[in-house]
């Protein structure tokens, strides 16, 4: 990756975090950590109940961080989080949540944040690195 | 302190709970403005058309993926604990002769042994939901020390009440925090966790998705 690519435009995530703010503020406050939406994941399911893969883990970890520090965050912790939005979620839209937390819409929002960065899930997934001969732009899902 | 937490406070604390209460909802209901386009209809097909087997089937098959199928255990010790925090302070003898002695009318009292059984309970089970809370690995990845808090708010009312009952500790400085208690959870409702008091109902009724109980055609 380019040098010039690598910087964040925090401003840009600050700006969507700011239109979504009340939907994300509401959500993070309703949700009770109750792990309940668990079992509605598929994935979860099929990977061994591995905690990861859990809807509110996806979305807390990645959104939830973004917005608890106020869109100031580095590249680092974006190519750190990536995996849980765009490798551990095929936005399939079928997560329940007891209190009725749009886990979904929430996910999609953290790939716009992610995707405004130029941090994009990269397919197929080999463990954690992009496949060789797949430049990132050819083959992002958008 | 004991006629501030009575008096005042007391006041106080109600005030900014319905106050919060309104917020809360009010909000709710400006960020769900959007109208849903595509409606789910709840049942494509019409119940009568299915033949019993079928209905049987459908029956299993929407118990299987509801959270009494999946997590039966804590479906229901869920609801005993959520209905414990209603049932207790409100039909509570010792609560009902407090608003009796300052407005000459209250609700129906359970008896004593009972309200001390069903607190004993409830307190039984806050400590079920801490250990959960530290031992599961799908809900410990998730929690934060604020949520210990929130569970702590929401049972310490129930925990100096029920010592206060049993008049364990100095009774005066054990009633003093439980009062503060109570009005600290009280005021927590609107803006912390425990707001889900307010988003369950709303969230479930208005807003149109696969699992609300109504048809709502509100959206995010």
């Amino acid at each position: 990756m380019s040098a010039d690519a690598k910087k964040i435009d925090t401003q840009k995530i600050k700006e969507v975090l700011k239109h979504n703010q009340g939907k994300i503020k509401l959500s993070r406050a309703a949700c009770a950590s109750c792990s309940l939406c668990a079992e509605s994941c598929f994935l979860y399911r099929g990977n061994n109940n591995d905690p990861r893969y859990m809807p509110s883990y996806k979305w807390l970890s990645s959104l939830g961080e973004i917005y608890r520090k106020r869109g100031n965050v580095d590249r680092a912790f974006l190519e750190k989080t990536k995996e849980h939005i765009w490798k551990n979620c095929m936005l399939c839209m079928r997560c329940y949540c007891p209190f009725g937390i749009d886990i979904p819409g929430l996910i999609a929002l953290a790939r716009s944040i992610y995707r405004s960065q130029g941090v994009y899930g990269i397919y197929p997934y080999t463990v954690g690195a992009p496949e060789a001969g797949c430049p990132a732009d050819e083959n992002a899902l958008l | 302190m004991y006629e501030l937490a009575r008096g005042p406070l007391m006041w106080a604390a109600t005030v900014i709970f319905l106050a919060g209460i309104i917020y809360r909802s009010v909000q709710l209901y400006l960020l769900t403005r959007k109208k849903k386009r595509v409606l789910y209809s709840a049942a494509p097909v019409k119940p009568k058309d299915r033949t019993p087997e079928e209905r049987k089937m459908d029956f299993i098959v929407a118990f299987k993926n509801s959270l009494l199928g999946t997590h039966p255990i804590m479906a229901v010790i869920s609801t005993i604990f959520h209905s414990f925090i209603f049932i207790i302070p409100l039909f509570l003898l010792g609560h009902n002769l407090l608003i009796y002695e300052s407005w000459g009318l209250s609700l129906f009292s359970l008896p004593d042994w009972l309200c001390d059984t069903l607190t004993g309970a409830f307190i039984l089970i806050g400590l079920f939901f801490l250990l959960r809370r530290l031992i599961v690995p799908q809900v410990r990845i998730i929690s934060s020390a604020y949520d210990y808090l929130v569970l702590g708010i929401t049972v310490a009312p129930f925990l100096t009440g029920f010592f206060a009952y049993h008049q364990w500790f100095d009774y005066k400085t054990v009633i003093t925090i439980h009062m503060l208690v109570g009005e600290l959870m009280l005021i927590a409702i609107p803006f912390t966790k425990i707001g889900h008091m307010v988003f369950f109902f709303f969230v479930r009724i208005l807003i149109g998705s696969e699992y609300s109980f109504g048809r709502g055609s509100r959206e995010w």
